[in-house]
């Protein structure tokens, strides 16, 4: 239990940016050291280009690639992939430490709707989160895309998305006590912009859900629509504004937070398969 | 001169634009116009400080006048700080005369008996507001000059304002001070809270245009709520809805500019009620919610939900009561009785 939780612990309370990544083609687990050397010349090769990344500072980036064979949904998943860069100054000594500067991940959870119908040769790993500079993203993407001719995209999640997100984990039990449920919304539109914070307590949150939610383990779009509908109401008695116009943009709970320009972050193991295979349903759907 | 001194100084002209800087040093007058004029300010700041600081030896500078400095660079970029109001009771009716010079000995003397380091700098300007920076020591320690506490006093009015520094524990101290120096007996802190000072004065001074609930004259016939709107789509009720909720947002928030704040805050305390129908929670207890609403202009960013459909109108009261209320932080509960349901705000 503690093993796995060692594992996944790089994953928690760190903000991911998500894209969606089509199948790769030609990708060999046995061959990660080959790829990551590979992968190391190519940033070399493009800093030297001039497509600096660290100003001033003489920095060697180092490329570990990894498999995580537990962060998966089933056995018809591939298993996550872990890409990792990490800098050691030139000038310090040979002892000093690597620091990591970027981290990305390539993971599919029940990701089988994808898998089962893709041609031989080709990967099935979905969802693509980094976390570091964008310039590094750029770079790690690019070869990715060279080398085994897929296909990334930034992961927006609606409105629609952040609801059933919110419901969902609203309902959670954890535990340790919970943060509160907070929705953000945004109304851009006016002569001067707008942002509303809704933050409801977590048990208040929970009890409302436990009332809404009829068969235990299943979640149904008329259940999330009834849960919001009552948030509305309830601001919309208080205030009169409509919030169901304004624009949903962010979402937070003891369980994950996400935003709708594609960025999540996992608070809580506990619930993490649930998690990642939502966002691997999302990935997909904005595959196909 | 002395080394921190001198390293005030610097830091507090490396705050300042490059092309304020010698406006600024020109109202704080103790370069003389011709060291001014030996100043090259077309390099750069790290380099015109250092030039400001070597000025600033040759005339021997003390805290004093770096404290002076730093005054008047916070009270023309007052809206980088975040005030607080606060509101002193007197107990008796008498109106006294102020006297400056009373106000500054007994604030003076009410700090420096409890604490000997201290550093206090008084301003007058001419919208007879009193400024007064203090940096606080402790018997021990000479006073931190990087965070001081900064207060804006109308003596004519029991408004203070105060821009406190991150040692909070000071707070309670200074309120004292300020009662004792202006003979008022109680102080307490209002819900009210901005960057825009100007804007908290105008909410508790009422110096904006307020609304007049009892006010029903009628717009004029064909009134331009928008003017040069000719969209000949806009049938007669559109217009007439159009119109009565500019006339209603008019009534709520005055037809002049909105105070500027940048947020409201709502902790409510009130039961969640729902459609029998729904079928969901019934709770007998709060449902409890901390609603924030942010915008660079709030006020003028509420006035414009209704028009823009995103609201009802009128508008809450909960949300037009923020400028005569003069507060934008809330407790809201729920008003019990047989009254039609509202909400109590204490």
């Amino acid at each position: 239990e503690s093993a796995d939780a060692q594992k996944t612990a790089f994953l928690l309370r760190k903000a991911w940016t998500l894209y969606s990544v089509t199948p790769l083609y030609g990708f060999r687990r046995a061959r990660l050291r080959d790829y990551a050397r590979l992968l190391s010349a190519f940033i070399a090769a493009e800093r030297q280009r001039g497509l600096a990344v660290e100003v001033g500072v003489e920095l060697d980036i180092k490329v570990a690639l990894s498999s995580l064979a537990d962060l998966r949904g089933s056995q018809l998943d591939q298993a996550a992939l872990l890409v990792q860069l990490s800098s050691r100054s030139r000038a310090s000594s040979r002892n000093s430490e690597d620091k990591l500067v970027w981290s990305g991940w390539f993971c599919s959870v029940f990701g089988d709707d994808l898998s089962e119908n893709v041609p031989e040769h080709f990967t099935c790993l979905p969802l693509f989160l980094t976390h570091g500079a964008e310039s590094y993203t750029s770079l790690v993407g690019s070869w990715f895309q060279k080398t085994f001719d897929c296909c990334f995209r930034r992961l927006a999640i609606s409105p629609l998305n952040l609801s059933w997100m919110v419901a969902m984990w609203a309902g959670c039990k954890l535990d340790r006590p919970a943060s509160a449920v907070e929705l953000v919304f945004s109304v851009p539109r006016l002569s001067q912009p707008l942002d509303i914070s809704y933050a409801i307590h977590p048990e208040d949150a929970q009890a409302l859900w436990d009332t809404v939610q009829k068969t235990p383990g299943e979640i149904t779009q008329e259940e999330v629509d009834v849960f919001m509908d009552c948030l509305y109401a309830h601001f919309h008695r208080h205030f009169k504004i409509h919030l169901s116009a304004a624009k949903l943009v962010k979402v937070s709970t003891a369980v994950a937070a996400a935003h709708c320009d594609g960025i999540v972050k996992i608070e809580h193991s506990q619930y993490l398969p649930g998690v990642l295979m939502l966002l691997t349903e999302l990935a997909i759907s904005q595959i196909q | 001169m002395d080394e921190t001194v001198a390293e005030y100084i610097r830091r507090t002209v490396l705050k300042i634009p490059r092309n304020e800087i010698k406006t600024i040093l020109e109202k704080w007058g103790f370069l003389s116009e011709a060291q001014l004029q030996t100043l090259n300010f077309h390099q750069i700041k790290d380099n015109i400080s250092q030039e400001v600081v070597h000025l600033c030896e040759e005339n021997s500078a003390g805290i004093k006048q770096a404290a002076a400095l730093d005054i008047i660079y916070n009270h023309i970029y007052q809206n980088k700080r975040m005030w607080s109001v606060y509101q002193m009771k007197k107990s008796g009716e008498e109106v006294e005369y102020f006297d400056i010079t009373e106000f500054k000995k007994k604030f003076k003397g009410r700090l420096r008996s409890a604490l000997k380091n201290v550093t206090i700098t008084f301003k007058e300007y001419e919208d007879n507001a009193i400024w007064i920076r203090v940096a606080w020591g402790t018997p021990h320690k000479k006073p931190n000059q990087y965070k001081p506490s900064y207060v804006v006093y109308h003596s004519q009015t029991p408004y203070v304002f105060i821009s406190a520094s991150v040692l909070k524990s000071n707070l309670p101290l200074l309120c004292q001070a300020l009662i004792v120096a202006s003979n008022y007996h109680d102080i307490r802190e209002m819900e009210l809270r901005s960057h825009s000072l100007n804007s908290l004065k105008d909410i508790v001074f009422k110096r904006y245009s307020q609304n007049f609930p009892t006010y029903t004259r009628k717009p004029p016939q064909g009134g331009n709520v928008e003017p040069g709107n000719a969209d000949i789509r806009i049938v007669q009720e559109n217009r007439s809805e159009k119109e009565r909720i500019h006339r209603l947002n008019q009534e709520a928030f005055g037809s002049g500019p909105q105070p500027k704040l940048e947020f409201a805050q709502y902790r409510l305390e009130t039961m969640f009620k729902s459609d029998p129908k729904m079928d969901v929670l019934d709770k007998k207890e709060p449902f409890r919610c901390l609603v924030k609403f942010s915008s660079p202009h709030l006020l003028e960013s509420l006035k414009s939900l209704a028009p823009a459909g995103m609201a009802d109108a009128p508008l809450s009261p909960l949300l037009t009561c923020i400028p005569h209320k003069a507060r934008n932080y809330f407790k809201i509960r729920e008003k019990k009785g047989l009254l039609p349901e509202g909400f109590v705000s204490p």
